[in-house]
C-alpha cells in the first residue's frame, strides 16, 4: 500500500497554499505596486479606516482589477474541480471530465450562437448586450446536458453508459455546430470565438462575478453532503442501492451540479480545460479515493491551481497576456504525466 | 543691452507657452491598431508611443516597443503598467470590460473606425491630428491621400479604355495551404476595386474555396497575401499546395502577385496608395508605365 497523506495534513497544506495563491494574485501583476501600498489598499478594501493618500492607483488596481480576477479564478477553479469529482464519481472512471455530459460543447455552441448571431441581430438592448454571451453559453451548457441526461434515461432508470455515448455524440454535434458558425462568421467574430475557446480571467468585473459566486457556493455546499453516497457508488450501482442510496436521485444531482457549475464557470471565463480532469485525480493520488476528503480538497486545489495558472498567464508576456486555457494545459498535462509515471513505478 | 534681454524674454515665453499647450495633450500613447500606429508615425508621433499591439508591424522600429498583445485580447493591468495617457485603437479593440477598467483608471480611450473607406481615413486622421497637436499635418496627409487615390482612379479609367477590367481574386493563406478568398465587404475587396480589378468572388467575408471552384473562376490575375511567407516563396508555396491553380489563366500568363497581408488589417493605412499603384500596374500591363510614376 502506497503512503498516503493524512487528510488533516493535506487540508492544512492546501489552505496555506490557497492563502499564498490569493496573496500572490493580489500582490503581483504587470503594474508593480510597493508591497506596503498593496497592504494598505487591501486593508482599506476590507473597510479599515486608513487614509487614502497616494493610494488611488493601488486601490483601483487592487479593487477593480486584481480582486475580481482572484475571486473569479478561485470560483472557476473550485467549480471545475468539483464537477470533475462529480463526473468521475458518476462514471466511476478517473478519466471522466466535466465535458463528457456535453456541458462544454453546449456552452461553446451557445457562445458561438451569441458571438456570430449577435452580430447578425444587432439591435440588442444595451443593458443586455454585454451579458448575451454569458447567458447563451450558460443556457447552451444546461440545455445540452439536460438532453444528454434525457437520452440516457429509460423506464425511470439512468443508464450511465448510454449517457456517456449520448454525451460523446452531442459533443461531436456541438463541435459541428461551432464549426458551422465559425464558417459563417466574418473575420472579427471568428477571432472573438477563437479566443473565447481558450478561456481567460481577463476583464473580470463584479457584475459578472455574482452569478458565478452564487452557483459556486451552492455547488460547494451541496456536493460534499453527498460524499458518502458517492463513496457507496464507487462499489457499483446495485451495491450502492443496497446500501440505501437513492442512486437515481444521486445521478440526477451530480449531473445537475455539473451542468450548473461548469455552465456558470464557462459563461464567466470561457472554456478552460484540464482543471476538471487533473485536480481530482491529483487529490486522489495524494489522499486516496474517500470522497469526504476528495471533494473539499479538490475544491481548494482547483482554486489554487487556477490562481497560479492565471499568475503565469498575466506575468509571462506582460504587458500582453496569454489565454489561461493554454497555461492550465501546459502546467496540468506534464504534472499529470509525472504523477502517472511515478504512480506506476 | 536691453534688446537681447527682451528677445530672450520673448523666446522664453514662447517656449513656455508651447510647453504649456503640449502638456494638455497626451504624451504617453499606447496604440492597438496597425494602421493607426502607421498614421501616428506619419504624423510624427512615434516618440510618444510607449506600447503597441501585435498588429502594429510597420514601421519595423515599432517592434522594439513593449507589445500589449492582440488588439482584441488586451489586458487592463498590462496596459496600465506602461502608464499611458491615452489608448488609441479601432472599433475592433477589446474586450469591452477591459476597456472599461482602463477608463476607470483614468486613461483616455480613443476609438477609431476600421472601415475600409476614405471617409474613415479622413475622420481618423483629423482625430489623431487633434490628439497629437498636429492638425495641419493631418489635413495635409488627408488631402495628399485623396489626391493620390484620385490620380490613381484617373489612370485606371484611362487604362480601361485600352483593356477591360480584369477578373481578379485575392487569396489569403498561410504558407500556401487552404487559402481563404476575399469576398464582398472585405478590405481586400476594396483594395482590388480601387486598383481597377473586378473581384470574381461574390460571397461575403473571407471563405474557403475548393480547388475546383478556384479553377472554374479562372481569374485573369491572382493576388496572394500570405501571412507566413513573402513574395516569391509565397507564390511557390501556393502553387505547390494547390496544383489545380497551375492550369489557370493567371498562372499560365504569370499574372500572380503577392500582397503584404498587414495591409488588410485594421483599416486603411498610409502605405496603401503605393501598393495600389503597383497592383494596378499588374492589372493593366499595357498601361504599366503610367502607374509606375
Amino acid at each position: 500500500m502506497k503512503q498516503r497523506v493524512q487528510p488533516r495534513t493535506l487540508f492544512v497544506c492546501l489552505s496555506l497554499l490557497c492563502l499564498l495563491a490569493v496573496w500572490l494574485s493580489l500582490a503581483l501583476g504587470p503594474v508593480s505596486l510597493p508591497l506596503f501600498d498593496t497592504l494598505r489598499a487591501g486593508l482599506r478594501l476590507l473597510g479599515l479606516p486608513i487614509s487614502a493618500d497616494g493610494l488611488q492607483q493601488a486601490e483601483m488596481i487592487l479593487g477593480q482589477i486584481r480582486l475580481p480576477r482572484t475571486l473569479l479564478g478561485l470560483a472557476v477553479g473550485a467549480v471545475l474541480a468539483l464537477s470533475g469529482v462529480a463526473m468521475q464519481g458518476l462514471f466511476r472512471n478517473p478519466l471522466a471530465d466535466p465535458g463528457l455530459v456535453g456541458v462544454s460543447a453546449g456552452a461553446a455552441m451557445g457562445a458561438a450562437v451569441a458571438i456570430v448571431g449577435g452580430a447578425w441581430f444587432g439591435g440588442m438592448p444595451d443593458a443586455f448586450a454585454p451579458y448575451l454571451l454569458s447567458f447563451c453559453a450558460f443556457v447552451g451548457g444546461l440545455g445540452v446536458t439536460a438532453l444528454v441526461y434525457r437520452l440516457g434515461r429509460r423506464d425511470g432508470q439512468t443508464n450511465v453508459a448510454t449517457m456517456l455515448l449520448a454525451g460523446v455524440a452531442m459533443t461531436a454535434l456541438g463541435g459541428a455546430a461551432v464549426g458551422l458558425f465559425s464558417y459563417l462568421a466574418d473575420d472579427a467574430t471568428l477571432r472573438t470565438l477563437t479566443f473565447w475557446n481558450l478561456g481567460s480571467l481577463n476583464g473580470a468585473s463584479y457584475q459578472r462575478l455574482w452569478p458565478l459566486l452564487l452557483v459556486a457556493a451552492g455547488v460547494a455546499l451541496w456536493l460534499p453532503r453527498r460524499a458518502k453516497a458517492l463513496n457507496a457508488l464507487l462499489l457499483g450501482e446495485s451495491e450502492a442501492r443496497h446500501l440505501g442510496v437513492d442512486v437515481e436521485r444521486l445521478k440526477r444531482e451530480l449531473v445537475f451540479c455539473t451542468a450548473l457549475g461548469v455552465g456558470a464557470a464557462v459563461a464567466a471565463a470561457g472554456l478552460i480545460g484540464f482543471i476538471g480532469l487533473v485536480v481530482p485525480h491529483l487529490v486522489r493520488l495524494l489522499a486516496g479515493p474517500d470522497h469526504r476528503v476528495v471533494l473539499p480538497a479538490s475544491l481548494l486545489a482547483g482554486g489554487v491551481l487556477m490562481l497560479f495558472a492565471d499568475l503565469a498567464a498575466r506575468l509571462l508576456l506582460a504587458p500582453a497576456e496569454l489565454p489561461i486555457g493554454i497555461v492550465t494545459a501546459f502546467i496540468g498535462a506534464p504534472f499529470f504525466l509525472l504523477l502517472l509515471i511515478r504512480g506506476r513505478s | 543691452m536691453r534688446r537681447p534681454v527682451a528677445v530672450l524674454g520673448l523666446f522664453a515665453s514662447l517656449v513656455l507657452s508651447t510647453q504649456a499647450l503640449a502638456a494638455q495633450l497626451p504624451q504617453r500613447w499606447v496604440s492597438a491598431g496597425g494602421a493607426l500606429s502607421e498614421w501616428i508615425t506619419a504624423l510624427g508621433g512615434e516618440a510618444r508611443l510607449v506600447g503597441v499591439d501585435t498588429t502594429s508591424q510597420h514601421p519595423a522600429s515599432l517592434k522594439s516597443l513593449p507589445s500589449v498583445g492582440y488588439q482584441r485580447q488586451l489586458s487592463a493591468e498590462g496596459i496600465l503598467s506602461l502608464r499611458p495617457d491615452v489608448l488609441v485603437g479601432t472599433d475592433e479593440m477589446g474586450p469591452p470590460p477591459v476597456l472599461a477598467q482602463i477608463r476607470t483608471a483614468g486613461v483616455q480611450v480613443e476609438l477609431f473606425s476600421s472601415k475600409a473607406e476614405l471617409a474613415a481615413v479622413d475622420a481618423n486622421l483629423k482625430h489623431l491630428g487633434q490628439l497629437l497637436g498636429a492638425e495641419a499635418q493631418a489635413s495635409a496627409l488627408s488631402a495628399d491621400y485623396h489626391q493620390q487615390l484620385d490620380a490613381l482612379q484617373g489612370k485606371v479609367r484611362q487604362a480601361q479604355a485600352g483593356q477591360k477590367a480584369p477578373g481578379v481574386l485575392l487569396l489569403v493563406g498561410h504558407a500556401g495551404a487552404k487559402p481563404l478568398i476575399a469576398g464582398q465587404g472585405t478590405a481586400g475587396d476594396w483594395l482590388l476595386r480601387q486598383a481597377g480589378g473586378r473581384n470574381l468572388a461574390e460571397h461575403q467575408g473571407y471563405k474557403n474555396f475548393s480547388n475546383e471552384a478556384l479553377a472554374a473562376l479562372d481569374a485573369d490575375v491572382v493576388v496572394v497575401s500570405d501571412r507566413a511567407l513573402a513574395d516569391d516563396q509565397a507564390l511557390q508555396a501556393l502553387l505547390k499546395e494547390n496544383p489545380a491553380l497551375a492550369a489557370s489563366r493567371a498562372v499560365r500568363e504569370k499574372r500572380l502577385v503577392s500582397l503584404d497581408p498587414t495591409l488588410l488589417v485594421g483599416g486603411l493605412g498610409p502605405r496603401l496608395p503605393a501598393t495600389l499603384q503597383s497592383l494596378a500596374g499588374t492589372f493593366y500591363p499595357a498601361a504599366q508605365a503610367s502607374f509606375a510614376q
